[in-house]
């Protein structure tokens, strides 16, 4: 007979499987910042959005209007790709007069990677670091957007984080 | 040290620089698209005969290029080039990079060294990976993965 203490595999009982989860600790203040900081700290917003249908000359018009470097481009409200100045650069501008009024799916990033907007501002940057992609949207637990981690955005927080550790 | 004091130390020259694409200002937009294309990268750079920047064409100049005329493809770059672009030596912290890119609002710097001449470029991806190596743990999360990796390099 089993002991009634121990616990029986039969029965599938639960173990958490982060009870010896010990989250990580910083002395720098630099990198507490960084990991503490959700991804939304960093300015997020405005962003940009269209749909996949945009004409590629209205997606450049659009980028050039409103001096950004790259475009949400959502269906149905969900993350589906992005535009950007280098798809500008190795898709579109030796190609321009031949593509300008095709739909710019044709000629985004698809399935671009992206941050949960509660992941840490920490994991953002590491998305730039190890995928190389510029921009980092942020998507809500229903994948909605949120707004979008621009070069200058987080150059800006780095240094707010940077003044802030040194105070 | 943590990245604190790091990036406020440490210099220039212990971050992974990039390549400099070298252009001609002679050069047709045409010819420099199909270099960057080549090189994978949004910036290339034209020098003096002393091997010393003189101006910087990046992918924002031709988006905006583009979108005022699509015809701008075989005018000389040299007529487009900025030469308003940041600069760090070697030898300046990290924090310098962060600090020209800030100021300039570019996402490029072109690193020199204490002559003036140019040794690499460097920037948002250098700082990046800069940062990143402070934070393992996030950057083993991106390499497994728990979202697919991209087929393609951005992008943005």
């Amino acid at each position: 007979m089993a002991d009634s203490q121990t616990p029986d595999p039969g029965k599938g009982e639960f173990q958490d499987p982060l009870e010896n989860y010990d989250p990580p600790t910083f002395d720098d203040p630099l990198e507490r910042g960084l990991h503490e900081e959700t991804v939304t700290a960093i300015q997020s917003q405005p962003y940009a959005a269209i749909s996949t249908e945009t004409s590629v000359a209205d997606a450049l018009q659009k980028l050039a209007a409103q001096e950004i470097s790259c475009l949400l481009v959502e269906q149905d409200g969900k993350l589906v790709g992005v535009f950007s100045d280098r798809d500008l650069l190795n898709k579109v501008a030796l190609e321009y007069a031949d593509v300008k009024n095709r739909p710019v799916h044709e000629f985004m990033t698809q399935q671009p990677i992206y941050v949960d907007e509660t992941d840490s501002a920490a994991a953002a940057l590491s998305v730039m670091a190890v995928s190389g992609y510029r921009h980092v949207p942020i998507v809500d637990l229903e994948e909605n957007i949120i707004g979008i981690v621009s070069p200058q955005r987080v150059t800006k927080f780095l240094r707010a984080q940077l003044d802030k550790a040194a105070s | 040290m943590g990245l604190f004091e790091n990036m406020r130390t440490a210099p220039v020259s212990e971050l992974t620089l990039r390549e400099v694409v070298r252009i001609s200002p002679d050069a047709s937009i045409r010819d420099v698209v199909n270099t960057l294309r080549a090189a994978e990268l949004g910036c290339a750079v034209a020098v003096d005969d002393d091997n010393k920047p003189c101006g910087l064409f990046t992918e924002a100049i031709l988006r905006m290029l583009l979108a005022k005329d699509p015809a701008c493809l075989d005018d000389q770059v040299a007529d487009h080039l900025t030469t308003a672009f940041p600069w760090v030596k070697l030898t300046d912290s990290i924090e310098m990079v962060l600090d020209a890119m800030e100021t300039k609002n570019f996402r490029f710097v072109v690193v020199v060294d204490e002559n003036g001449k140019i040794t690499g470029l460097t920037g948002q991806k250098g700082l990046m990976e800069y940062v990143a190596e402070h934070f393992p743990g996030e950057v083993m999360v991106q390499r497994i993965g728990t979202k697919h990796y991209p087929e393609q390099r951005e992008g943005a």
